[in-house]
Formats: structure tokens, sequence, C-alpha cells
């Protein structure tokens, strides 16, 4: 329990020094932020037209639901990238050596790897979930509700799918390709219903990349809440992200240190 | 003739190290595979209503396995080598070399993109001959005249790219125009058709240059007709010279503001 709690004091320390590093550049972070937001934004006029050709439903989804997912993935991953960017680079670390650095720090590696670096970008992209919502859903509490758990859960498990991919270098090499293809399944599997794909695809989104987590069973709880599936959901969650922590640890072990001498400012 | 024969040489090593390093290309087709499967499921289930506006599931998959080809082919890096060169301050040890900076980033990168559309091209053949079969219709005797819009699509978004890349001579971060130019570019063409957008929306973009990189020689593969060639390569070509003396201007007015202090 005292070692959770030092995790997020943890997280909590770096992302304090991480949003005053980023304010120091305050255009910069504003004209990113705000360049990502614009550039997400552009997806809802595609989703627009395509509502336009057809009268129902893509995929068992209305535009209300699509917007709903999007708003999840979007600031899932804003959260996952304000928190945790350094994610996108475990395989960097390992392969130069840069990796000692975190080793010999007094704490726990993967968390302390993970949150020493922010995207300033993802802010864009955390603002641009919750925009959406308010123009999409307006007041609907349950909505939002399901929303704001599952934005925490989504980060959580992104983060979860990124690290288990990079870990992969610690027993083949470099796995950046991986890395970077389990990023882009996951956030193309998450904007799309999930009615358009079919069988082996859906289990793929139920077990290695688990986007049916991340956005389409939070979107069926936001439509119908079921105590049972939230339990299942919250269940599977911590079941992924706690195999994804020893996955990581147990790789570790084959870790070789190259003496590098770096400095972190 | 000397004059073109060091672009020549240029042009010629950039193919020569695409083929060297053509192992790079393995993530682009994972990626190329990728959008193809979450597209050809997305439009598979919005056509179990039919035909939309005027495209059938066969077109409008060899649609996309175009556009996407036109997009993967260009994927050269220009915006991001203009803004290394600017910033990093390297692009002064060009300026007093035997060439043109513009023209030697063109030829340099138009080794890649020819690489590019050789092997994507190969890849978009392949996936949607699997995934819908052959295109109605579709007559070799033409294939020619599309590779022309095809070509031209590409030169016209390197450029435009380019141009893009070069106001870093005055913007601090520029990433924000980089990201808009893409979105314009993937809802005005790349993603959707022209002929999906409402009325007004479609008049607008014909005066545009987006549609002309990637919509024009998508439509002209899988609905070749003349009447259609004749209406938008000249304006492909049209676009191509604005986008080209656009790019020079740029060059000339960020050169002119450089200023060397040894080293």
């Amino acid at each position: 329990m005292k070692s959770l709690k030092n995790i997020f004091r943890l997280i909590g320390l770096y992302f304090k020094v991480n949003l005053a590093s980023a304010m120091e550049y305050r255009g910069s972070f504003l004209l990113q932020a705000f360049g990502m937001a614009l550039s997400n934004g552009s997806f809802v006029f595609f989703w627009w037209i395509a509502f336009q050709q057809i009268d129902g439903t893509i995929g068992g989804y209305d535009f209300r639901d699509v917007m709903f997912i999007w708003a999840v993935t979007s600031s899932a991953y804003g959260v996952s990238n304000i928190l945790f960017a350094n994610m996108n680079a475990i395989t960097r670390l390992i392969v130069s050596g840069e990796l000692d650095t975190f080793l010999v720090q007094p704490k726990d590696t993967l968390i302390n790897l993970l949150c020493a670096r922010t995207t300033l970008s993802a802010w864009g992209d955390l603002a641009y979930g919750f925009i959406l919502m308010i123009f999409t859903h307006g007041s609907d509490a349950g909505a939002w509700g399901m929303f704001l758990i599952a934005i925490v859960i989504g980060g959580l498990l992104m983060t979860a799918v990124c690290v288990s991919a990079h870990t992969l270098t610690f027993y083949f090499g470099d796995a950046s390709l991986v890395g970077g293809m389990a990023m882009e399944f996951m956030i193309n599997f998450c904007i799309y219903p999930e009615g358009i794909y079919r069988g082996f695809v859906r289990v793929i989104m139920l077990s290695v990349i688990p986007t049916s987590f991340i956005v389409h069973i939070p979107l069926k709880l936001a439509r119908n809440f079921h105590p049972g599936w939230m339990a299942a959901l919250v269940a599977v969650s911590a079941l992924y992200c706690c195999l994804a922590y020893r996955f990581f640890y147990k790789g570790l072990r084959r870790y070789e240190s190259g003496n590098l001498l770096i400095t972190r400012l | 003739m000397k004059a073109v024969g060091k672009y020549i040489t240029v042009l010629r090593i950039s193919l020569q190290n695409a083929f060297v390093y053509r192992s790079n290309v393995l993530g682009g087709f994972v990626f190329y595979i990728m959008f193809m499967f979450v597209f050809f499921n997305l439009w598979r289930a919005i056509y179990k209503s039919g035909e939309v506006a005027g495209y059938s599931l066969v077109q409008m998959v060899w649609y996309l396995c175009m556009t996407e080809l036109i997009m993967f082919g260009c994927r050269t890096g220009v915006f991001f080598q203009m803004n290394e060169d600017v910033k990093s301050g390297s692009i002064a040890y060009q300026l007093n070399r035997p060439y043109h900076y513009v023209l030697y980033q063109f030829f340099n990168a138009l080794g890649g993109m020819i690489f590019n559309l050789l092997l994507y091209g190969l890849m978009a053949i392949v996936i949607g001959m699997i995934m819908v079969g052959p295109i109605p219709g579709f007559s070799f005797s033409t294939l020619p005249y599309s590779l022309i819009s095809i070509v031209l699509g590409m030169c016209i978004n390197f450029f435009f790219l380019m141009a893009l890349g070069l106001t870093a001579f005055r913007l601090e971060d520029n990433t924000a125009f980089y990201l808009i130019y893409q979105k314009l570019v993937f809802m005005l063409g790349m993603f959707i058709p022209v002929e999906f957008l409402p009325g007004w929306l479609q008049t607008i973009t014909r005066y545009l240059p987006f549609s002309y990189m990637t919509w024009a020689p998508a439509r002209l593969i899988v609905a070749f007709s003349w009447e259609l060639f004749w209406a938008v390569v000249p304006v492909q070509l049209l676009w191509l010279t604005v986008s080209f003396v656009l790019t020079m201007g740029m060059y000339r007015y960020g050169v002119a503001g450089i200023q060397a202090h040894g080293g």
C-alpha cells in the first residue's frame, strides 16, 4: 500500500516539474496543443460526411457514439502522453544504454522512466476529448461519468500496451517498429466502430490490443450501465496493467549495462 | 546540359540509396496494409446501404489504395528536413555548393519517391485485388495518363511541403501549419472523394490545390475519362507552377535573412 502511495507521489511530482517546464515556453506549448486539437477536429468532418451518405448507423454506431469513442481515445491518449510520454522511448533508452540512469535511482524504475518526459501536444488531445463531449453529449451525466472513468482506464491501458511492446527489446533487440505498430493499431481500432471488424480482429481487440476495454465497453456502459460489466472492465484493465508491469521487470533482468555515462538535466 | 546532368546524378544516387536501404520501407508496408484493412472494413460497413455518391465499393477501395499510394509515395520527410536545415543552420553550408538548394532537395527526394511509387504501387495492386478484385472497366491503355496525374500530384505536394518547411526561416515553431495542411489534404480528397462533399464545399475545393494531389489521380485510375483528364491535368500543371514559384520565393526570402558568423 505504501509502495502504491509512493508511485502516485512520484507521478504527481514529475507532473508538476514537467508542467512547470512546459510553461517556460508558453507560446510553443499553446501552439502545439492548439494544433493537435485542430488536427483531431478535422475527423469530425470526416464522420459528418460519412453519416451524410447513409441513413442509419455504421457498424452499429451512430454519430454520437463515434464522437464518444473519439473523445475517449483522444483524452486517454492525452493522459498517457502527458504523464508517461517516455513510453515511446523505452526501446531507445534500452538500446543506447541510457536505462542505467534510472536503475541507480532509488525509485521504481518503470514509473521513474515513464514519467521522466511529457508531450506538450498531448494537452491538445486531452482538451479535444472534453470539447467533443461538451458538443455531442452536453449534460448527459451517465456519458460524462463513463468518459471520465474511461480516460483513466484507457490512458493506463495504452501505456501498458506500449510498455509491453517495447519490453520485447530485452528479448529480441530493437522493437521500436513493434512499439510504433502497437500504438497505431491501438488508435485505429479505438476510433472506428467495433462492428466493422469481424472474427479474429475482435479477439485481438479483447486480448493483445485491448481496445474494447478502452472505448467500446465504456460506450456500452454509457448507453446502458451494468455493475457486472463495470467490475469486469476494471478487473481486466488492472490485470493487464499488472501483467505489463511484471513483464517489464522480467525483461529487465536480461538488460546488460554498457557503462554509459550521461547527465540528466 | 551540364546544369541538368548534376541533378540527374543526384537523382541516380538517391535512387541507389533507396534501393540499398530498401528494408526501410518494411514498416511503411505494415502501416499501409493496416490503413487499407481499417478503411476496407469501414467502407464495407458504410456500403451495406448501397452505392454512395457515384462510387461502387470496388471503386472506393481502389480509390483509397491510390490516395494512400500517393501519400506513402510522398513520404520524403521534406518538411522536417527543411526545418532541421534551417534551425540547425546547416543550410548555410549548402549555399556555396554548385547546385541550387531547392532543386537539389527535389532531385534528392525524387529517387525516394520513384522507389516508393514502385514498391507501394505493387502493394496497392496486390491489396486491391485481394480485397475487391479488379476495377470494373479498367483499361491498361489509359494507365500512363493516370500515372502522369499521380506524378504531378506527388510533385505538387512535395513543393507545398517544402514551402511550408521553409517558413522555419521566420517562424520559431511551424508544426501547427504542417498539421493543418496535412488534414486539409486528408479531408479534401485523400479519405473522402470530392463528390462526397456538400455542393458549396465542392466548389471551394476545386479552387484549392489539395484535391489535385490525391482526388484527381485516384479518380482517373478508378473511372478514367478524357474529359476528366483534360479538366484536371492542366490545373495540376498550374498548381505545380504555383507551388514551385512559391517555394523559390520562400527560399529567396529566407536566404536573404541569413547571417553567417564563420565557425
